[in-house]
Formats: C-alpha cells, structure tokens, sequence
C-alpha cells in the first residue's frame, strides 16, 4: 500500500487519525526528552551545590514572582567573551536543586549565574530600590515593594520546603523546624539579596574553558 | 510611477539594463559603506566605534557588492519566473528594470552608508525601504501590465523572497564573524 | 424535526473575544515595550511592573487572541467540511466561556504574581487544570463532530486543527507537572537541566503546534474557500502534514544551544530543526500556488491580502527560525533582540495577519452584511505591513548589534564594550521598536473598530449543512 493509500485510511476514520497524529508526535519526544529525565548525571548536583537555605529560597520564588527571568539569563555559556565577561561557565549539577530552571532566554540585563558575591548587599539593595542612584542608563524596573514586606508574607515556609523534600531535596527534620526562625524579621528585599548572593559561589572559582 | 508606466510599454534589453542600472545599484552602497567604515569605523549603538582593517573591509565590501548584484538579478529572475504564473510580461530585461525601479530609493538611502553608525543608517533606510514596498505594490501591475489583484498576489510573493534572503544574509554574516572573519569575536 | 443549522452563535462569540484579546494584548505588549525606553512608567505598582506585564502580554496574545481565534474558526470550519452542526453545542459554549474566564483569571493572576517560571506556561497549577479540562472539552467537541461527519474523508484543515489539540494537550500537561505547595505556588516536577529539556520541548512545540499547526489548519480551510478552488496538491499536503507533524518535535533543544545539556541532545535540536524547512515550506508553497491562478474569481479584498502577505512572513519566519537554530548563528542570536524579532515576525507577521485575514472574510459571512468599511480594512493592511516591517527591522538591529558587542574582543583580548555601555546603546532600537508596535496597534484597533460595527445591531445568520438542505 502506498502512502496515499495508507493516508485514505487515516482520513476516514476519526480514531485512526488521532492515534496516528499522537503516535507521530510523541516519537520525538520519546527519543530525546525522555532518556534526559532518566539520565542521573544530569539530576546530579555538582559537589558543592547545596538546597537553598530558606532566606534564599524564599528569594528565588521573589525572583520568579517578579519575573526577573524575562530580562536575566542564569547560563554562562562556555564561550571566551563570555566566560570573561561573567565567569566560570554554567554547569547542569548547579542547577540540580532549581525547580523551574532559571535558565532564561533574553538578555535585556545582564546573565546573573556568576553574581553571587559580586557586588555588596548594600549594593544590591540600593539597585534594587531604584537601580538609576547606581547604574544610571539602567533601564530595570525598581522594587520599592520588596523592602516594606516582610520575607515570611508569602506561601508558609515549611509548606515550601516539604514540597520540595517531597521531589527529592535533602531537607532535614530540623532544617524545616527551623525555617521560620530563618526568615523571621527578614524583608522580602534581605531575602532576595540572599539569593542573589548565592547564585553562582558553589562553584569553585576559576573553570574558565 | 511614470517609470513603471514608461516600462509598461518598454522591452529593453537586459544587458543594457544591467550595466546601466542594477550594476551601479549594487555598487554604490558597498563603495559607500567601505569610504565610511575607514573614516569613521562601525558604531553599532556602542561607545567605541569599531574599526576594521582595509583588508577585511575590502573582503566585505566585495562580498556586499555580490551580494546585492546577485540579490538584484534573483530577484529579478524570481520575478520573470513567476510572471507566468501570475500571467505577467516575460522578459528579463523588464524585470530587471523593474527590480532597478524598485530598489532605487533603498540605494540612494545608502548614501547614509557613509557614515556608518548603525541607527542613523535604521533610520534613513527605514523610510525607504516603506516607499520601495509601496512601489512594488502600485508599481509591478504597471510595469507588468497585470490586474492589481495579480499583482497583489505577486508583490506579496516576492516581498516573502526578499525578506528570506535578506535574513539569509545576516545570518551569513553572523556565521561569517562567528567564523573568524570581521571583527574579533570571543567564541 | 427542527431544520438542522450549523452552530455559528459560538464562533461569533470566539472572534469577539479573540478581537478584544488582541487589543488587551498588544496593549500590555506596548507598556512594556515603552518601560523599556522610560523604566518609570511602572509608576512603582507592583501588577505594572515588566517582569509582570510582559507576562501577561505574552498569554493575552497567545492564549487570547491566538487560541480564541483557533477555537471559533475551528468550530467554524469543521461544521462546513464536514456538512454537519457541531458535535455538543453546549459543550462549545463551555470551551467558548470556560476559556475567556479562565485566561481573565489567568492574566489577573499573573499580575498579582502568580507565576510558575516557566516561559509561555506561566500559569500557576489551578489555571493548568482549567486549561487542561476545557481543552479536553475542546477535543470532545471537535472529534465529536468529525466522528458523525456526513463526509467520507476527514479534510486537511482539521488534521492541523486536530494536531493542534492532540500535541498542545500532550504538551502541556507533560510541562506543568507540578508539586501544588498553595493555590498560587508550586514547584516543578522536574529540575535544572532536565526541567530545561522538558520546557523547550514544550516551549518551542506550543510555537509549533499552535503558532504554526493551528493557523495552518486556518489557512488550509479559509485559503482554498476564498479562492474558490480546491488546494493545490492533495499529496503535497499530506506529507507536509506528517513531516511536520513528526519533525517539529524534536527541534526544541535549539533554544538550549551551549547550555548545560547533553551535547547530542543540541545538535539532534539543531539538525531536525533545519530538516523542518522542508514541511513548513511545503505548506506555504501549496498556499501560495492555490491562489495563483484563480484571479479570474479573485477580488482584491482586504481579507485576501491578509492572508497571501501573512504567507510571505510565515516564510520569513519558518527560514530564519531554522537559520537561527544553526550554531555559529546562535552564538550570536541568542540571548538577544533577534529572538525577539524572530518571534514578532511570526506573531505579527504570519499568526495576527492570517487572523485578520480571516476575521475581515469570516465576520461579514457570520452576519450576512457586508464589512463595514472595506477602506479602513485597506489602510489596516498598509498598517499591519509597516509595522511589521519596522518591529522586525529594529529587533534585527538590536539583536545583531548585542551579539557583536557582547562577544567582542580588542586587540589584546580584553572585552571591547562593557554590558551596561551597549544596554543604553539599545535606546533608539526600543523606541523604533515602540513606534513600530504603535503603527501595527493603530491597525488593529481599526480592525476592532470595523468589525464590531459590522457585528452592530446584527445576528449571526443561521446557515444549513447541505446535506440537512437536501433531506
């Protein structure tokens, strides 16, 4: 039967015509997506790398809430100018503890991987207020918000971090019991300036290509 | 439109209207851009503006030359190949005239080349190239002698020709940069 | 027995909504657009913030206007080819109003900063079941109502239409495995480089399928209609169809080029994706050959010149997308305004443009007048094609220009430029890029405009399958 012959077939009958489209379309993702997600190596964290402390993962679901990944990439390719210009290219075990992935695909900013450390907290803080008293041409938003609220408004802490035990992070018992404490008296800014100050430091420095 | 209507009634020679037209076309940007490039280097929004050597510059002049002398007779023969299908005037040297009329306004804003600083040359050939498409459009079913709606039909098609290839040169030239040639680049 | 009608009411309802999607969109899409030549105009609110707008632009324009359109001319053209009233009306109405209410929500959410993080399914988990239950209606729906056609064979248009509702439901439902933490939190299924994977397969698949397979089945059955002839190649078609179908899959890993994912993973991306030219370009030539030919029926109407020029940018967009999938392109591509160029030139260019075309043919029909001004649709036309124009102009620009700069190296080796230095060098780009948004808005405010006077005072016609006119 000849593939016009065999499409006469498929357009007759409704049934056929949907398995057919499901079973095409999913070949791809079968091939390629799925031994990914069965791939430990790449689920691995890099030695180093440990689950956010809990100023910091409350930082991280600021920095999702505020949508910072549309202009922030968080992916140092492993390119000369890049590597210059950020660091110690990207690796997948730093990323293994970050659900979603910040990876990012637009660059109105600059990529944030390697910021960790790279600036002062006061720094931060003042860029973040309103990033023009330090960058002047910046064209980033200002967060006056984040330093009025405090860092335990959002979703309960534990509650988060039990989610996330529950995919697999190593939280301890007693790391959990003492989440709240962490974040007491914190503003959602000393949160995500706790983040930001993460990003990037398990990394051992040099790498480089 | 009097030069599409003067061509309607025309069918020259296209070897005539090479050298006379789609020649000189192709060459004044590339002589343009290399004159500017030497004396003022490339500001590609930056600062510093970027200068490269008269020997890279002559490459991509040359290349640009090519590019736009084989870009215009493309389109020109793309343009004969589809008259038949949309029932137009055969002919190259019609369509080669035509692609010289069109492409006109796009090679005099190139004058900007001169000074090549990536956003003034934006906003000259901007303008421009909004009056070259609107002569495609009014221009070709004259020129042609065909219904506006075949025209439409045709316009349309080698407007999504023109658009391909023009993104097919950018990506050239990306490729080319990223190869090594041009400016230094940290790959 | 009543006389058997086709069930129009809930398409007029879909292009409504699509239309006032469309405006809400680019509305948001040109705040963010400005804030990004003058940061201030948040005026310090968090829900105006860019991070959230732009958020919102994206699923407006995607969700609302794409997706509403796709529904109401879906339900519109499979009535029509396959010559029966649509398969549970009450359950279209649900899809019409489960979708227009879930999107509000939705947007509102985002706003309130609701977001899952992940690009194009931003949407926190209550939104993602909505989403899945009226799509699973969607498909109920549409197969229903093929499976009782008076029709021998299925007509191309709804294999795309179908594909569209068969691999978005896949996708979706794979890319928003979540653990729920509260009703506006949760955390991915998946992790670092594997949840990557997973949502540029997503990601680039909802382009594919909606974005590209979806407006390919409006194309496939409003294309020949208003030429008044059959499709070109019967054959092309069909292999354009499985090819695409089978090859656009696997191309998703191109948006991850040089990112911390198995080598082979990329190349598999880089290479399918130039494999997809071929189908995607297929298509566009059995378009393209279908109305060649046919001008002794065609009149040059607004609705027409949509759609062959939306065809034009659907070649751009179908070339330079593969192009940019190549390595040493990316290199420079990604990351920058090309991507953001490359995406409006299929957004504005291929998907609003076929939209348009298809509203400016559909909503006359839908009420048996005549548009209300055929001039303003003209001038919508000469709007639409310098907007587009000069969006994709300025995104080339700018995208290039960074790519350069960002990777540019002096004579010793150093960085040429610093990254704050070709930020505000990127001015002048966005303010071309917010005149082009504001020519192509104008447009389709027109649009807006022109129809809801045509729909004014007015109801939907009721039209009979043939088959029910025979009896």
């Amino acid at each position: 039967m000849n593939g016009v012959g065999l499409h006469k077939r498929l357009e007759a009958n409704t049934g056929l015509l949907i398995f057919g489209i499901l079973f095409v379309s999913a070949i791809g993702g079968l091939v390629q997506v799925l031994p990914s997600i069965f791939q430990d190596s790449l689920a691995a964290p890099s030695a180093g790398v440990k689950p956010h402390s809990p100023a910091e993962l409350v930082g991280r679901d600021i920095y999702i809430r505020e949508g910072c990944s549309t202009c922030h990439s968080q992916q140092v390719r492993p390119l000369l100018a890049e590597v210059k210009r950020y660091g110690p290219f990207s690796r997948a075990g730093e990323s293994a503890y970050d659900r979603p992935f910040l990876w990012g695909s637009k660059r109105t900013g600059p990529d944030l991987h390697r910021v960790g450390g790279r600036y002062s907290d006061e720094w931060q803080r003042l860029h973040l207020l309103d990033p023009r008293t330090v960058v002047p041409n910046s064209i980033m938003p200002a967060y006056p918000w984040l330093a009025e609220r405090p860092a335990d408004a959002g979703p309960d802490i534990q509650l988060r971090m039990r989610a996330l035990r529950s995919l697999g992070h190593p939280y301890s018992d007693a790391d959990i019991e003492a989440a709240p404490a962490a974040i007491e008296g914190l503003t959602e800014m000393d949160a995500l300036v706790a983040y930001l100050q993460g990003l990037g430091t398990a990394m051992p420095a040099g790498g480089g290509r | 439109m009097r030069g599409f209507a003067a061509l309607a009634d025309a069918q020259p020679d296209p070897v005539q209207v090479f050298f006379k037209q789609v020649f000189w076309l192709a060459l004044a940007p590339p002589v343009f851009v290399f004159i500017g490039s030497l004396n003022f280097g490339w500001r590609l929004g930056a600062a510093e503006p970027l200068y490269l050597s008269g020997k890279a510059l002559t490459l991509i002049g040359i290349g640009y030359f090519f590019a736009l002398l084989l870009g215009l007779v493309c389109t020109a023969v793309l343009s004969k190949w589809m008259a038949a299908t949309y029932g137009a005037r055969d002919g190259l040297g019609v369509h080669l005239a035509l692609v010289a009329l069109v492409a006109a306004p796009l090679a005099t804003g190139s004058v900007f080349h001169l000074f090549p600083h990536v956003f003034v040359n934006l906003l000259a050939l901007i303008p421009a190239l909004l009056w070259s498409l609107y002569l495609l459009y009014k221009g070709l079913p004259i020129a042609l002698r065909i219904g506006p709606e075949r025209g439409m039909l045709m316009a349309s098609a080698l407007i999504g020709c023109l658009l391909v290839g023009a993104v097919s040169l950018l990506g050239l030239t990306v490729a080319l940069w990223t190869g090594g040639i041009g400016p230094t680049i940290g790959v | 027995m009543a006389k058997e009608v086709y069930h129009d009411r809930v398409v007029t309802a879909l292009v409504l909504c699509s239309i006032v999607w469309s405006v809400v969109g680019m509305l948001a899409g040109l705040h963010v657009a400005a804030e990004l030549v003058w940061p201030q105009l948040d005026f310090g609110r968090e829900w105006l913030s860019y991070g959230r707008l732009r958020t919102l632009h994206t699923n407006a324009v995607i969700f609302g206007f794409g997706v509403s359109a796709l529904m109401g001319t879906a339900f519109y053209s499979v009535q029509r080819t396959c010559h029966v009233p649509l398969f549970a009306p009450g359950l279209a109405w649900f899809c019409c109003v489960g979708w227009q209410l879930g999107i509000l929500a939705g947007g509102l959410s985002l706003l309130a900063g609701w977001n899952a993080g992940k690009e194009y399914a931003e949407l926190e988990w209550p939104f993602d079941i909505a989403i899945a239950v009226v799509w699973v209606c969607f498909a109920i729906v549409f197969f229903g109502t093929i499976a009782r056609r008076r029709m021998p064979a299925i007509y191309v248009s709804n294999w795309f239409y179908g594909g569209l509702i068969i691999v978005i439901a896949m996708l979706h439902i794979v890319n928003s495995l979540a653990v729920p933490v509260t009703l506006s939190k949760s955390y991915s299924l998946f992790a670092g480089a594997q949840d990557a994977i997973v949502q540029w397969w997503y990601g680039h698949n909802a382009v594919g399928f909606l974005l590209t397979g979806g407006f390919l089945g409006m194309l496939y059955y409003f294309l020949p209609k208003h030429a008044d002839r059959p499709i070109w190649s019967y054959r092309l078609s069909i292999v354009a169809f499985w090819a695409f179908t089978y090859a656009y899959i696997w191309a998703g890993p191109h948006h991850l080029h040089y990112n911390a994912i198995p080598e082979w993973v990329q190349s598999l991306g880089m290479v399918m994706s130039l494999v997809l030219l071929a189908p995607s370009w297929a298509t566009m030539i059995n378009g393209v050959m279908t109305v060649a030919g046919a001008w002794e029926k065609l009149k040059t109407d607004p609705a027409l010149k949509f759609i062959v020029l939306s065809l034009a940018f659907y070649g751009l967009a179908t070339f330079e997308g593969p192009m940019m999938s190549i390595k040493s392109v990316n290199v420079v591509s990604h990351f920058t305004d090309w991507t953001i160029g490359h995406v409006h030139s299929g957004a504005l260019g291929w998907n609003a443009m076929i939209t348009f075309g298809t509203f400016y043919f559909l909503v006359p029909r839908l009420m048996g007048a005549p548009l209300h001004s055929v001039r303003l649709a003209n001038i919508h036309f000469w709007l639409a094609l310098a907007g587009t124009m000069l969006y994709v102009l300025a995104m080339w620009g700018a995208g290039v220009s960074q790519g350069l700069l960002w990777l540019s190296l002096d004579e010793i080796g150093e960085l040429s430029f610093s990254f704050k230095d070709i930020m505000a060098s990127m001015a002048p780009y966005y303010a071309l890029r917010l005149a082009a948004g504001l020519i192509f808005f104008a447009g389709a405010l027109l649009l807006a405009y022109n129809l809801f006077m045509t729909v004014k005072g007015r109801r939907t016609v009721a039209a009979a399958p043939p088959a029910a006119a025979e009896a």
